[in-house]
């Protein structure tokens, strides 16, 4: 691979973080708090890339071998040398040319509800609000781990996507959760009571009553909601919770 | 390579960076709707997308780790590191290992800065105890562990002490037994540059493409085997005692999971016995397959091939007795 190809990968993987950074695509597949991170080292990608091409085309002008590096250094780089280099192109050609959507209904369906136990044991009341907005893993947490307690007698709002449920029928109302990047996704889900179908991946605004019925004191339990109006949304820019 | 025999080396055709960048472009124009078609199965998607987000999360913390040890490399005279390790070098691998919980990353970063360390004549032993022991015991990683476990706060201590432990062990192991030819210590001289500034720079940008490379191919491989493996196989096997051991174990190798984020699909998996989470966690930052590739990358083939095994021997026995002692 001559320097040149090499300081061109830089520049564009740099160009491709900083794409996805500036807009909001990032959120499918990284948390918001990377993104100074993704800013930076796009950056510095495309800098040290633009400084290294500078550097060819000097010594190309002044008719001087390009000073180490390329392929031309001997040291036993077997198949893999920077030649691996090349491979970074894969992921720019993902992020230019198909960037894949935030994860979905496939994940979803794949795996229990996880429903991560509090450190508090007893939760704090609701904020105001009628109908007030719960994340679903809120909802979740304190259905499963305080009885409800807290959500009896409020109507809450709940946003998120349609994850149909193979084995009894019917879909739950569902939302990821990202701790890292999208390789550790896990879901959370919540049964809405007579609920006529939707497609899978329809993004829904419930609002709804909590209802008891639903398994309590275990961290794969799915608890449920009493709908009394349901809508169908647009995705919100970000997908996960 | 096959340029070797020609004196008019200067002459022969080589696509330019001007052919390279029309090229990609014509592709870009005509591709992106066969493409975006060929992607239209869910599960390819969801594969997509875990691939594109185990690189776009690691790259910063690949670019961190080549920053530093470009920096070790150009800045800092080997002779630190003779002052700042024992001499002896059954204990530097202890001291090395113990030294990794102030190097705050996942594991991306670590592997270039441990072949920084060995070109700069620190013990390989010691600097392998470093590569293992740094992603898995840092600050970061422990406060993780803390808030993902309310309910198991010596799972913290677990992790520490089994996480040490096989760095130690590996560190002598390969103080004991390794050769020399097995592992392929970076050299550094062709990248030596007119000053401290420009060794910095060409270090970098030379570690950057060459780890870069190999963190692509282990990113594919944990894409496509995290949307291939059945769900059902996971439960399958969680209620059998040194089964589900061995099983979590390899898990964490196929989902390359970085290690600050570990410790909540750890909590998930909450079928699994505590000892079978604390091997996921104590195998997950030193041997998966993103880890594997980068290995080999960075210190050759022959390396990695003994190198992953072995750790992942001793870090399942070490989570064994760990799990059997404090869990």
């Amino acid at each position: 691979m001559t320097r040149e190809i090499q300081s061109v990968i830089l520049v564009l993987l740099g160009g491709a973080l900083l794409r996805i950074s500036l807009s909001d695509v990032y959120l499918r597949y990284v948390k918001e708090g990377m993104k100074p991170w993704l800013i930076i080292s796009g950056v510095l990608l495309v800098v040290g890339g633009l400084l290294a091409l500078a550097e060819v085309l000097r010594a190309e002008r002044q008719k001087i071998a390009v000073l180490p590096g390329g392929d031309e250094h001997g040291h036993a780089h077997g198949v893999g040398g920077p030649r691996s280099a090349w491979l970074l192109l894969l992921p720019v050609a993902a992020i230019f040319l198909v960037a894949p959507p935030a994860l979905g209904a496939f994940t979803a369906e794949r795996q229990t509800s996880t429903v991560i136990q509090p450190k508090e044991p007893a939760a704090p009341p609701l904020p105001a609000g009628d109908p007030v907005p719960v994340t679903l893993a809120d909802y979740a947490a304190r259905a499963v781990w305080d009885d409800g307690r807290t959500l009896k007698g409020r109507n809450v709002e709940l946003v998120g996507f349609v994850t149909p449920n193979a084995k009894g029928g019917g879909w739950y109302l569902t939302r990821l959760q990202l701790t890292c990047c999208a390789a550790d996704a896990i879901a959370t889900k919540i049964s809405p009571q007579d609920v006529k179908d939707l497609p899978a991946n329809t993004w829904v605004q419930i609002v709804g009553q909590w209802v008891p019925g639903g398994e309590i004191n275990a961290d794969d339990a799915i608890p449920l909601v009493k709908v009394t109006s349901l809508k169908q949304i647009a995705q919100p820019s970000n997908a996960y919770e | 390579m096959t340029t070797v025999d020609q004196p008019a080396q200067k002459q022969r055709w080589r696509p330019g960076a001007l052919e390279f960048l029309t090229a990609a472009i014509i592709v870009l124009l005509i591709g992106q709707r066969w493409l975006i078609g060929l992607f239209d199965s869910p599960a390819l998607q969801a594969g997509a997308t875990i691939f594109v987000s185990i690189v776009v999360q690691a790259t910063p913390f690949l670019v961190l780790g080549v920053l530093l040890s470009a920096a070790i490399a150009a800045f800092v005279p080997p002779a630190f590191w003779q002052r700042a390790l024992p001499k002896n070098d059954f204990l530097a691998v202890p001291v090395a290992g113990a030294a990794g919980a102030i190097l705050p990353g996942c594991e991306c970063a670590s592997v270039p800065v441990a072949g920084s360390l060995m070109s700069r004549g620190v013990a390989p032993a010691a600097a392998l105890a470093f590569l293992l022991s740094a992603p898995a015991i840092n600050p970061i990683v422990l406060v993780s562990t803390w808030v993902a476990f309310p309910n198991n706060p010596m799972m913290v201590l677990a992790r520490f002490v089994a996480s040490l432990l096989t760095s130690v062990i590996m560190g002598w192991l390969w103080l004991r037994f390794g050769k020399g030819e097995w592992i392929r210590i970076p050299r550094r001289d062709h990248l030596v540059g007119h000053s401290n500034w420009e060794t910095f720079r060409l270090t970098a940008t030379h570690d950057f493409l060459h780890a870069g490379g190999f963190l692509v191919i282990g990113a594919f491989t944990a894409a496509i085997l995290n949307v291939a493996v059945p769900p059902e196989a996971i439960n399958a096997v969680a209620d059998k005692a040194i089964l589900s051991v061995i099983f979590l174990a390899l898990l964490a190798v196929i989902l390359c999971i970085c290690s600050e984020a570990d410790a909540f699909v750890a909590a998930s998996l909450s079928q699994f016995s505590l000892t079978a989470r604390l091997a996921f966690l104590v195998v997950g930052p030193m041997v998966d397959i993103k880890l594997i590739s980068l290995q080999a990358g960075v210190f050759g083939r022959r390396f990695a091939q003994r190198f992953a095994p072995t750790t992942f021997v001793v870090a399942v026995l070490t989570s064994l007795a760990i799990g059997a002692w404090l869990l």
